[in-house]
């Protein structure tokens, strides 16, 4: 069909598809004609056309990797000359995961306990952050953000070599400095061999990479706040921490939650942080996390089977808290 | 609405001062030691011991840094025109049109976001070398188009939505037809989303580790993030040239980000709050 008969045909109707969507596509009264039929069935097409290209690339090279990180969880997986075999062996993985006690006593420990500390701190940081750039005049309050804007830019990989660099062992900054203040002696004090300095230096990495998030988003609810509010407040003698308290983080709940969740997802699934630091891809023990343990079962041991039996648990612990986010914004916006 | 006392400005600024040195001195530390010619003496000197360029050109150099920048800047450009399409044709159906299973496309978007990359690694790994794209720019680029796409349907999706249904409506009344509506009247007003949206997605294919460390093994594909690995020795590492090169892949980003930053915060709230 040319295109100026396409035009032609479809200018009119589009119009009554767009002032009103909702409505049902079956005209009131009378058989439609066929041209209005044709219509009408472009009009319900359309978006199917408009998301097909995306929804073919997600069901891909996500979905079915998914249902495949599934499958392969219950084979062991062989890779042999052109193309791998995978045998059938049931819940052994499983089993062999749930009963291994370096899942309960130091791989989710890790997990859950770094996300709950990285998850307060950078809420906590990120709002902080947030109400110092409310109460800045215009000058300073470009300055700040664009400071913290450099902070999330920081991509993960450098991010963490930098931090790496500051307290490696030795020559480090903070190591030179802790030695200089007599704290430690930089020669021998490592602090990537300590499980508890490993996930420190871990957590002040993904908080700085992490509060930039919160501190925009939050800022962002708080300019919306009508000032009346606080004048009220001030009125009845409420003070600043109680105005926080009782106005602010009332009216902007819903983003504190929606940010706290995103926080939790985004740091269970750590995983380039960790890797990179000295120790972190598996070779210290001690400090592994699902993600890395995971990854260093299927790459490291070629033990595909079990590397996504692990993964799956880690995918349904994320799903977990997934469902609790959307359920959140349903609950707080009344259409999606 | 706040009563200034000393008390309070002093105390104002100690907390600017304090939010500076903690989001700028990683970036201070990065340039400097990459400029600094014994960087690995530094210790706790604040100020370089001298400016040299020594480690940017042992880098590309030795380090062959040159190609493993074309290939994150190749691989990032793929990503960016594809999924900026894909993801611009997807916002418009979800944001424009009212049909079945709307919402439900709208939560796959959102869950298949929360998805963890150590769980699709294992399977896109095998499924990758089963059709020989493992070590192929072109199969890198197709895993972040993937990964980059629902974030930009989510956030384009905020932006196709502030575009006043009556610029539209006046579309259709001067005679445009809907493609013709989309390309003269749509999408010059919602670009600067797109920009916003594609810049994320170019950060995305730029930073990405997991991915590229696993499926490239070839050196002459590393990409940046990849390559700077090869400078960390087995006891020590030189951490001149790894600051260096960790300045040439932060700067661009850097860049764009405070470029973008209003755009970003605002598309940003559009798209994770308001839901």
């Amino acid at each position: 069909m040319p295109p100026e008969s396409l035009i032609e045909d479809s200018a009119h109707d589009d119009v009554a598809a767009t002032t009103s969507p909702v409505k049902s596509s079956r005209p009131r009264g009378g058989r439609p004609s066929p041209t209005l039929r044709r219509k009408q069935l472009g009009r319900t097409t359309r978006p199917w056309l408009l998301l097909l290209p995306s929804l073919v690339v997600l069901a891909g090279l996500l979905l079915w990797p998914l249902v495949k990180v599934g499958i392969l969880s219950v084979q062991d997986y062989e890779v042999k000359f052109g193309g791998g075999v995978g045998v059938y062996t049931g819940f052994d993985h499983y089993k062999d995961l749930l009963s291994d006690g370096d899942l309960w006593r130091t791989v989710l420990p890790n997990t859950a306990f770094f996300a709950v500390a990285c998850v307060a701190l950078t809420v906590a940081l990120g709002t902080l952050a947030a109400l110092l750039l409310q109460r800045l005049g215009t000058t300073w309050r470009v300055i700040c953000s664009t400071a913290i804007m450099a902070a999330w830019a920081m991509p993960a990989v450098t991010g963490t070599y930098v931090w790496v660099w500051l307290f490696s062992a030795g020559d480090g900054m903070m190591s030179q400095l802790a030695g200089s203040l007599g704290l430690i002696d930089p020669e021998t004090t490592n602090w990537f061999t300590e499980r508890l300095s490993f996930y420190a230096i871990a957590t002040l990495n993904v908080v700085h990479h992490g509060f930039p998030f919160v501190a925009i988003t939050v800022l962002a609810g708080l300019l919306t706040i009508p000032r009346e509010l606080y004048e009220a407040g001030m009125i009845d003698g409420a003070n600043a921490w109680q105005r926080f308290w009782k106005i602010t983080v009332p009216t902007i709940k819903p983003i504190f939650l929606v940010v706290t969740i995103l926080s939790t997802i985004w740091d269970f699934k750590v995983f380039t942080q960790i890797y990179l630091m000295p120790g972190g891809a598996g070779s210290n023990e001690e400090v592994l996390n699902l993600g890395v343990w995971s990854y260093q079962q299927a790459f490291a041991l070629n033990d595909y089977g079990a590397g996504a039996a692990t993964a799956v648990l880690l995918t349904l612990l994320l799903l977990l808290i997934t469902i609790v986010y959307i359920r959140t914004l349903f609950k707080e916006s009344d259409e999606l | 609405m706040t009563r200034t006392t000393t008390a309070g400005r002093i105390g104002l600024a100690v907390a600017v001062f304090a939010l500076l040195v903690f989001t700028l001195f990683p970036v201070y530390w990065m340039v400097s030691t990459a400029l600094d010619p014994n960087a690995i003496t530094r210790g706790a000197d604040v100020l370089p011991s001298g400016i040299s360029g020594e480690h940017f050109s042992y880098i590309f150099d030795r380090g062959n840094f040159g190609q493993f920048l074309t290939n994150s800047m190749l691989v990032g450009l793929g990503t960016i025109l594809i999924s900026g399409l894909l993801a611009l044709f997807a916002a418009v159906a979800v944001a424009r049109f009212r049909f079945r299973f709307r919402t439900s496309v709208l939560i796959m978007v959102l869950i298949v976001q929360m998805v963890p990359l150590e769980a699709l690694v294992i399977p896109l790994f095998l499924q990758m070398r089963d059709y020989e794209l493992l070590n192929s720019l072109i199969g890198l680029t197709v895993v972040y188009i993937a990964l980059s796409l629902p974030f930009a349907i989510w956030t384009l999706r905020g932006f196709v939505a502030t575009v006043p249904k009556e610029v539209e409506e006046a579309a259709y009344l001067d005679g445009c037809s809907w493609p013709r509506m989309f390309w003269s009247v749509l999408l010059p007003l919602v670009a600067p989303g797109l920009v916003a949206t594609s810049v994320f997605a170019f950060i995305t294919a730029w930073n990405e580790f997991v991915f590229a460390y696993t499926f490239m093994k070839d050196g002459s594909k590393y990409t940046a993030a990849v390559g700077l690995f090869q400078f960390f020795g087995e006891n020590s590492t030189s951490w001149g040239p790894v600051m260096a090169g960790s300045t040439l892949i932060t700067l661009p980003v850097l860049v764009f980000f405070i470029i973008v930053q209003r755009r970003l915060a605002s598309g940003l709230a559009a798209g994770a709050v308001k839901g």
